[in-house]
């Protein structure tokens, strides 16, 4: 009899919890976008919705501002990486979503917050370059204003970031495993990711993305091959 | 989670739901007018709904047991978009929850008549609570699937209570009038009509 309320309650509590770690991200004009502190100090959010040339600040659940840079971006995924000190602010409980199935219910969250629950439809949204299994389709609606956000399950735990702007016609998360990769890669290769922004900033061009791609040929793995053709922007 | 391994259990409970808000909500009819909308049994002789919904001083509403009736205009605010009219008596009144208690991610359901399709359960979730546009007033944000024909009809929580008034679609989210706003204008209405 209670069961129902339980979930209702579980769902609740799960955005209280994850309100915590998001930020709204303002780094376009207009609707700010969301991000989420995926590790201290980094803070994850849909790549498009950071325009280049821009400051970029984030604002807590609290209200607070901090200042943000950017620390690298995936354009293929759909994947910024900013850096910020946010002082008080944890970072997010990423789940293992391995143990994601289809037909599981979640929720795609916006600063606010707000939210929006549904199921997972599809696992391995596999598309061109992508490598089946960065992707998860997702039934639900994402608002304005959602991208950069969070999927989380229903215990609260983040298993990817949502974005509208990873395919045309599907609703789509990125897996926190890949988004985990990114932002190790973050640590491993700061100063890599500090040139993909560079190049940004001058125009990232097609001809530096060969370069840099022939650059990581060597010790790189299949999945970051893939990527150096992102910043070329030849995808969209 | 426990919650989700027992998928049986939450079915009959939201079908349970569902009954009880059937019976609570009305159709109403304008003379005149050909859309249906819906309405709350917020007492067994006093139905509200939304003002855009009802015009005029006199309606007819439909119960779930198929009669029709007639209701007669107590007050109506065109502004808040409320209006409270009185029934014979017809012996059931919905449960009230408190909005103030809401939570974003909670559980809602929305009942009503989305295209004329009668009686019609939609659910999601709580998508945010606060006004639609800055300096406005305070709405439920629901992620729920409304139509017209939903206007004035019950949105409620996992426990059947009825916690806001379905009254506009704005973005693809349902705005509902909080029930608390709703009992304060049908608290003023009563107050002043007797």
């Amino acid at each position: 009899m209670t069961t129902v309320m339980d979930l209702s309650n579980a769902l609740a509590g799960a955005v209280e919890r994850v309100s915590g770690w998001m930020f709204a991200v303002h780094g376009r004009p207009r609707v700010p976008s969301t991000g989420v502190q995926w590790r201290t100090g980094l803070v994850v959010t849909a790549n498009h919705t950071v325009e280049h040339d821009r400051e970029v600040t984030l604002t807590g659940h609290d209200g607070r501002s901090f200042a943000a840079s950017v620390a690298g971006r995936d354009p293929s995924l759909d994947i910024a990486v900013l850096r910020a000190v946010v002082d008080g602010v944890s970072a997010a409980d990423v789940a293992d979503d391995g143990d994601v199935r289809v037909g599981h219910l979640v929720m795609a969250l916006g600063a606010g917050p707000r939210a929006s629950a549904g199921i997972v439809s599809a696992l391995d949204v596999g598309r061109g370059r992508h490598a089946a299994g960065d992707l998860l389709a997702v039934d639900l609606t994402l608002y304005p204003g959602f991208s950069g956000g969070p999927l989380v399950d229903v215990r609260g735990r983040v298993i990817g970031i949502t974005t509208s702007g990873a395919s045309r016609h599907l609703q789509c998360a990125i897996r926190a495993t890949a988004v985990t990769r990114l932002v190790e890669a973050d640590h491993r290769r700061r100063d890599r990711l500090d040139r993909w922004a560079c190049d940004h900033r001058a125009g990232g061009s097609r001809g530096g993305a060969s370069a840099r791609s022939g650059r990581r040929g060597g010790h790189d793995d299949h999945s970051s091959r893939r990527r150096a053709a992102g910043p070329s922007g030849d995808r969209r | 989670m426990s919650a989700l391994l027992a998928v049986e259990e939450p079915i009959p409970h939201l079908a349970r739901i569902a009954d009880q808000l059937r019976q609570v909500t009305v159709e109403i009819r304008s003379q005149g007018g050909s859309g249906v909308g819906a309405g709350i049994l917020w007492a067994p002789d006093l139905v509200v709904t939304n003002a855009h919904v009802a015009r005029g001083s006199c309606v007819g509403v439909g119960l779930a047991d198929e009669r029709w009736i007639e209701a007669h205009l107590v007050v109506a605010d065109r502004r808040a978009d409320l209006a409270l009219f009185r029934i014979p008596r017809c012996g059931v009144a919905a449960a009230l929850g408190d909005s103030d208690t809401l939570r974003v991610g909670a559980l809602v359901v929305a009942l009503g008549h989305p295209l004329g399709l009668l009686r019609t359960l939609t659910a999601g979730v709580v998508h945010a609570l606060g006004p639609a546009r800055p300096g406005g007033r305070r709405f439920i944000h629901a992620d729920v699937r409304l139509a017209p024909g939903n206007s004035g009809g019950p949105l409620a929580d996992t426990a059947g209570q009825v916690v806001g008034m379905n009254t506009m679609i704005a973005g693809g989210l349902a705005l509902a009038i909080p029930i608390n706003d709703v009992g304060r204008f049908v608290a003023s209405a009563t107050a002043s009509t007797t």
